[in-house]
């Protein structure tokens, strides 16, 4: 028995036919705004470089705490490290109002896992990287991506996990990560401090190396901050540092032209 | 006469472009691969042996798909013991056989001496950097027979012996002395896998020419614009072999 | 004087959903075996991006598949075949026949026609009637069943040295004797290896480390491995067709 009075032969009425379940009317195109959505075409304010990595007891990701508008340094102690449950942390480059989304959409993973606290499993960093990645890539498949390239890195179970993911949802893992200039600049570092080197390397060790490689980039990346933040995740879980100051020497300026005080 | 005049001043018209344009127009060559380069298709290899070398080319001359001959020869004898090899604009391969032609009969004159292979690839490559903004598109290969006289301190005859001498050139004379095998041409990227998986240093004349045979054959049969016959040169102290192969014609 | 529309007009790049990752794969179907491996480095542009990134995956105990291109959409894929493949387990309670993957992954690429996957996909492994197998398939699903293929970067240098090793092209029999249609399994391996090596000495984006999988027919012994070293079975029973996997180093520039 066909229950749907429309499929008697019944006259289209529009003035209800809208609001019925079956068949599903083609509603009238009443969005307004349509014309006005505007989707992520470029990226607008910017974070640079995130560097990560593998060290004996867990993984660290640094960033500084520049949010640029173009060439303007436009947000100066903006927070790209961000923790995501109790394994992980995450890092963005790219547009930052994208990164704060995600930040609020993980927030809200988070939130509505408590549900289900007691089933005796939890996010971990490998969960959130494959969350994460499924966002991205599904986003750009709708032409309308999330702006960014992402390092999670994160401790669980007695593994470290290191990975990247980004606006395509391209990804991948590795010993060592670095986005933006940070892939030219310290990632040929970073490889040579630390591949082969992962099960050896105290927290002190890895601390100094990112140090390192953020002054390198402080010093060649015009879109960079002498103030950063790491992130570490070990077995305690993990941990972000507040803003600090990156110690930087410019005393060999004072012999080259156009770097020092010299006028002529 | 006036239709003449009309498209001068028409000419002159569409020169003046605005900066924009340029820039436009620049990206959009970078795109563009040289099209040049593939108008007439064929592929060159040479190859090192122990005390030989071989030198071998496909036979086809197109224009873009349409294969228009099939005894199109891109390898020319320079002297006895010395052939170079030239991919690349059809209509550059004649030029530069010729310009070739004369100035090493030039040097031979000269110098009264038959020029070495070591001086003959200086000479393609100055000859080919004197056009630098407006080259030449043609990559050369040399394959020769380097003489090396030695005389005895005892005062006996002296000896010569032959080393084997191959180079590459880009379309502005950038010289490459491989030690292995030199490819040009449509096929080049096919040429490196198979040169790279077959080649192997000390063979002797036949298993060289049995190498770059089957490297050259099996190329240019994955290759739309190269193919439709080969030749191959086996240069050895005392003589060269020239063999035409038969090849797939499709 | 040219028209100034186009010329004022701002230059705007639109997002560009796909990328390339470099790498090659490679599959050799032998008379009860086939091969199927693939180079483990990811690259982006002039940058290696990681130097172990699987492009080779175990579908069921008889089929493994290979995917080169654009690796957001290679990875994407694998998983939707692999859980494609685990409903047909659930309904029908045996693993999907090689030749019928085959034709899934022609109409899964095909479904997306219009925005496809930028992936290179070659399917290996052990057909119901017990032979080696290599499907290939391009990006929106057109396919065919060969005994030998290459894909993604190195391709062009790679299959016409197929062509010579595999299929004897250009290479005339002894007079009497015809070209084995087949080749035993420790010859394709150093074939597989060989084309490898060579690719990594003159292409930029292939090299770190080979992963190759060996597809066993049912009732084949490892006739042929012994000399192997470090090979590991992936197979889920011994008594059905074996997958095993075996990881070489490639030079790392």
């Amino acid at each position: 028995m066909d229950h749907f009075p429309t499929n008697w032969g019944r006259p289209r009425n529009d003035a209800f036919d809208h609001y019925n379940t079956y068949p599903i009317p083609v509603r009238p195109q009443n969005n307004a705004f349509a014309d006005s959505v505007q989707r992520t075409q470029q990226p607008i304010v910017t974070g640079t470089s995130v560097l990560g990595l593998k060290y004996k007891d867990g993984i660290m990701i640094a960033s500084d705490t520049l949010a640029s508008y173009g060439s303007l340094a436009r947000f100066k102690d903006i927070k790209r490290l961000h923790q995501v449950g109790d394994f992980t942390a995450i890092g963005a480059s790219g547009d930052m109002s994208d990164f704060q989304a995600l930040q609020r959409d993980l927030e809200s993973l988070i939130i509505s896992e408590e549900v289900t606290e007691q089933d005796g499993h939890k996010l971990g960093p490998k969960e959130i990287h494959e969350y994460l990645s499924n966002v991205l890539y599904g986003k750009r498949c709708k032409m309308d991506p999330l702006w960014n390239s992402v390092i999670v890195g994160g401790f669980k179970d007695g593994e470290r996990f290191l990975a990247y993911v980004d606006l395509l949802g391209t990804t991948y893992t590795s010993s060592t990560i670095a986005t933006g200039y940070g892939a030219y600049i310290a990632q040929p570092l970073l490889r040579k401090a630390v591949e082969g080197k992962e099960d050896v390397l105290t927290e002190a060790e890895a601390r100094k190396i990112l140090e390192d490689c953020l002054r390198v980039l402080f010093y060649r990346d015009a879109r960079s901050l002498d103030k950063y933040q790491i992130a570490t995740v070990n077995a305690s879980g993990p941990s972000i540092s507040d803003s600090i100051k990156l110690e930087t020497s410019w005393g060999f300026a004072e012999g080259i032209r156009g770097y020092g005080a010299q006028t002529q | 006469m006036a239709r003449g005049r009309t498209r001068w001043w028409w000419k002159r018209e569409t020169r003046s472009v605005t900066v924009t344009q340029v820039t436009r127009s620049l990206e959009d060559s970078e795109e563009r691969p040289n099209m040049a380069m593939e108008l007439n298709g064929g592929s060159v290899i040479a190859m090192v042996g122990k005390n030989c070398v071989a030198i071998a080319s496909d036979l086809r001359l197109g224009n873009q798909a349409l294969t228009v001959a099939t005894n199109f020869e891109k390898i020319f004898p320079v002297s006895e013991q010395l052939y170079i090899g030239l991919c690349g604009l059809a209509t550059d391969v004649e030029t530069l056989r010729e310009r070739f032609r004369f100035l090493v009969n030039m040097y031979t004159i000269k110098e009264s001496r038959a020029i070495s292979p070591q001086a003959f690839a200086h000479l393609v490559s100055s000859t080919l950097y004197e056009k630098r903004f407006g080259p030449y598109f043609i990559e050369p290969v040399i394959a020769g027979l380097e003489p090396i006289t030695t005389t005895p301190t005892d005062g006996s005859a002296p000896t010569t012996e032959f080393r084997p001498f191959i180079a590459g050139a880009d379309v502005i004379g950038c010289l490459n002395f491989a030690k292995d095998f030199i490819v040009t041409g449509t096929a080049s990227d096919k040429l490196f896998g198979v040169a790279e998986g077959l080649w192997e240093p000390d063979l002797g004349p036949e298993d060289l020419f049995e190498t770059i045979s089957q490297t050259l054959l099996n190329a240019v049969d994955r290759d739309a614009y190269s193919g439709w016959g080969a030749v191959v040169h086996v240069i050895t102290p005392d003589k060269v072999v020239s063999r035409t192969l038969k090849a797939r014609m499709d | 004087m040219p028209s100034m529309e186009h010329v004022a007009h701002p230059q705007q790049r639109a997002f560009n959903p796909y990328t390339e990752n470099g790498g090659t794969i490679l599959a050799i179907a032998g008379a009860d075996f086939t091969v199927i491996a693939g180079d483990t480095r990811q690259s982006e542009g002039y940058s290696i991006q990681t130097r172990y990134a699987p492009k080779v995956f175990r579908l069921t105990d008889r089929a493994v598949l290979a995917v080169n291109g654009f690796a957001a959409d290679g990875n994407m894929f694998v998983k939707k075949v692999k859980q494609r493949l685990e409903w047909y387990r659930h309904a029908h309670a045996k693993d999907m026949p090689l030749r019928a993957i085959a034709r899934l992954i022609q109409t899964m690429l095909y479904a997306q026609r219009f925005f496809p996957y930028y992936v290179y996909n070659i399917l290996g492994g052990i057909e119901d009637d017990g032979t080696g197998a290599v499907y290939s398939f391009d990006p929106v699903g057109s396919y065919e069943r060969e005994a030998c293929r290459a894909a993604g970067a190195a391709q062009s240098l790679v299959q016409p040295f197929l062509d010579n090793q595999i299929y004897f092209k250009n290479q005339q029999a002894a007079p009497g004797q015809t070209h084995p249609s087949h080749l035993p399994l420790p010859d394709v391996l150093s074939i597989v290896i060989d084309s490898f090596t060579s690719a990594t000495e003159r292409h930029i984006e292939v090299g770190d480390g080979l992963e190759m999988y060996i597809v066993l027919a049912k009732g084949r012994n490892t006739q042929g491995m012994e000399s192997l070293h470090g090979v590991q079975e992936l197979s889920s029973k011994l008594d059905g067709e074996r997958v095993f996997v075996v990881r070489r180093e490639l030079k790392k520039d």
